[in-house]
């Protein structure tokens, strides 16, 4: 039994160097399979973590109230500022919300794009006007100088705390910025701080290191309207999440109907752009997933080539007393390890590439996505394998012996 | 040479090894033309014997070997092995009896070329069902020591010559102690003397060893060095 497995695989391995371009080629169909199978769910579960990770670092116990609905059956949903038929909040909501007991921080938020510039140094950036409860809210400390306070929101203090990233943009460095003035549109405005940083940005999740942070009424000059993009709201620390949406939203009844705003936290946030992600993800896995049956077909293609090259192999196999399914198994063998080769080749390129890009991009291989592949291109092996196989068991002894 | 090599030749119950009544072999060429190879063929090889089976190209003698060899099967009659008709037993038990009951020495010598001599001779060993209560590797060492090859185990096919490999396919066959040798035109590709050398062996084996061989050839050199010589001409034996 030993010198059976050994001598099928001698000759499988033995057919394989004598054809080295060959075996490489129809392995590579597999292998560019299985590689961009793993690096789609690699990169799909580093997206995941990465959002997990960014929402964790903004802040807990936070609730956000948005005009419209926004979440439905836990995907997005129209909404948003943007939408016709919405309510727009105003300061009433902002103290109806800070009357309740449940609540720690309103922070009302404004947001657009705006041009900044130093000197001759002009960069797109987002404005983002709040409260001086904004930074508790979020969890965010000065790195340089202090962040505004009440009284700056009050008195539509001329003043801006800048995110890391365009502080270093617009000064060169962090600490440069302090104390000088920056141009926000064609309004003049000090800097009094530069934040830590909060890492991240893209993929969703909100870059609070680029944005440019302005009292909620210094703002009005940029927001005549006086418009309430968002409410962020942070909730007592001993007070469940969930009762304080409730308190929220019976608050809010009062003034708007059910399906005029949403109270959402950063779960349910955080399993929208987890399902939209995953569904994408899965769609691009699959589309990858058929170049692994591309690859299969490859295979089949170059075993019914082999079983042909080595007809009189198997006549003399079944002269020597072989049955038609020892000469199946053979042919089975060799067009899984044809396909495990491809699979494992993928595999291994993939822990490289990953390995690379980490930095740049989050992305990690998981054990059950290895295995999947393995076993996917042990399969396709024996899918796309039984045909030529069959065949060559099928073939007669006194036709194969004679062949020539 | 007085070595036994299959001691279990001398047990044998029946008188014959194979014995073919009426074996007609059929090819349907199209749909209206059918040619027949074998016509009625009636034969008995007893055990020990030493005959040739020989006739001109297209006479049947290949197609009449196939079927002694259970290569093939005929279109009517029954072959009977040990009193069993095993003419219409299926693949499986077709190919068991067939490494067990056969060995097979071809004018091509039919060795496969990426694999070694040592694993050529075993191959057979790696299809066997029974059992077998020897070593398959001693066995071959020391088939390999009585041919000759020693030194050449882990030689290519294609790296030997002609005579040496007709010789690894000599031990090929003997590998399952099989009752029956069959040599297809063994000396066919073959130099006159080296031929002649694998003809001895052939001859050796049944005289000293009491092998049943039954040799295929168009040479009537070769046939008459046999015992028993049966004639096919057109696919009747005269």
């Amino acid at each position: 039994m030993k010198n059976y497995f050994v001598f099928i695989l001698k000759s499988a391995f033995f057919d394989f160097s004598r054809n080295k371009g060959r075996t490489f080629l129809t392995s590579l169909g597999i292998l560019i399979g299985v590689l961009s199978v793993i690096l789609l769910i690699a990169f799909g579960l580093g997206l995941k973590k990465y959002i997990n990770d960014q929402f964790e670092s903004l802040g807990s116990n936070l609730l956000r109230v948005l005009p419209g609905q926004i979440l439905k059956n836990g995907s997005f949903r129209g909404g948003g500022s943007n939408a016709l038929n919405n309510i727009r909040f105003d300061d009433k909501d902002i103290v109806t919300l800070q009357r309740l007991k449940v609540v720690e921080l309103v922070v009302p938020v404004f947001t657009r794009t705006v041009n900044a510039s130093v000197a001759k140094q002009t960069e797109s950036g987002d404005l983002y006007a709040a409260n001086e409860g904004v930074f508790v809210a979020l969890n965010a400390k000065a790195q340089y100088g202090t962040v505004f306070t009440k009284s700056d929101v009050e008195k539509r203090s001329k003043v801006v705390v800048l995110g890391p990233k365009i502080a270093k943009k617009l000064f060169g460095t962090e600490d440069l910025a302090i104390g000088n003035n920056i141009k926000v549109e064609d309004q003049t405005f000090k800097v009094i701080g530069v934040l830590e940083s909060k890492g991240g940005g893209g993929f969703g999740g909100p870059d609070l290191d680029s944005f440019i942070y302005m009292p909620f009424k210094t703002a009005y000059v940029f927001n005549t309207d006086k418009k309430i993009f968002a409410i962020i709201v942070k909730a007592k620390t001993d007070i469940l999440l969930e009762d304080a949406k409730t308190e929220i939203k019976t608050a809010l009844l009062k003034r708007y109907k059910e399906e005029d705003f949403s109270v959402i936290d950063q779960a349910e946030l955080l399993g929208a752009i987890s399902s939209i992600f995953g569904i994408m993800n899965a769609v691009l896995v699959a589309i990858a997933a058929i170049s692994l049956i591309v690859g299969g077909i490859g295979i089949m293609n170059i075993m019914f080539v082999t079983v042909t090259e080595r007809i009189k192999e198997i006549g003399i196999r079944r002269a020597l007393g072989a049955r038609k399914k020892d000469i199946l198994y053979q042919f089975l063998i060799e067009s899984v390890i044809l396909s495990l080769l491809g699979g494992l080749l993928g595999v291994l390129l993939a822990f490289i590439i990953v390995t690379l890009i980490q930095k740049l991009f989050p992305a990690y291989i998981d054990v059950g996505s290895v295995a999947l592949a393995l076993g996917v291109s042990s399969l396709i092996g024996i899918i796309f394998g039984v045909f030529p196989a069959k065949k060559a068991a099928d073939l007669s002894p006194i036709d194969a012996i004679r062949y020539e | 040479m007085t070595i036994r090599l299959l001691p279990q030749v001398l047990k044998r119950e029946t008188l014959y090894m194979i014995k073919l009544q009426h074996i007609w072999k059929e090819y349907q060429l199209d749909q209206e033309l059918i040619f027949t190879a074998l016509k009625d063929i009636s034969l008995t090889i007893k055990n020990g014997e030493l005959c040739s089976i020989i006739g001109p190209s297209g006479s049947g003698k290949s197609t009449l070997m196939h079927i002694i060899g259970l290569l093939d099967k005929p279109s009517k009659g029954t072959i009977l092995i040990d009193d069993k008709d095993i003419s219409r037993l299926d693949d499986d038990t077709i190919s068991t009896l067939r490494s067990e009951f056969v060995g097979f020495v071809f004018q091509q010598f039919n060795l496969i070329n990426k694999l070694t001599v040592l694993e050529n001779i075993l191959l057979p060993t790696i299809y066997a069902r029974k059992k077998m209560n020897y070593q398959p590797e001693e066995y071959a060492h020391y088939l390999i020591d009585r041919f000759g090859l020693k030194g050449k185990e882990k030689s290519y096919p294609n790296k030997i010559s002609g005579g040496q490999q007709q010789r690894v396919a000599i031990t090929r066959a003997l590998m399952m102690k099989p009752k029956l040798i069959l040599a297809d035109e063994p000396t066919g590709n073959l130099d006159t003397k080296t031929g002649q050398e694998i003809l001895a062996l052939l001859l050796e084996l049944n005289k000293n060893e009491k092998m049943t061989v039954v040799i295929v050839t168009h040479d009537k050199s070769v046939a008459e060095k046999t015992n028993r010589r049966i004639t096919i001409i057109d696919g009747n034996i005269i």
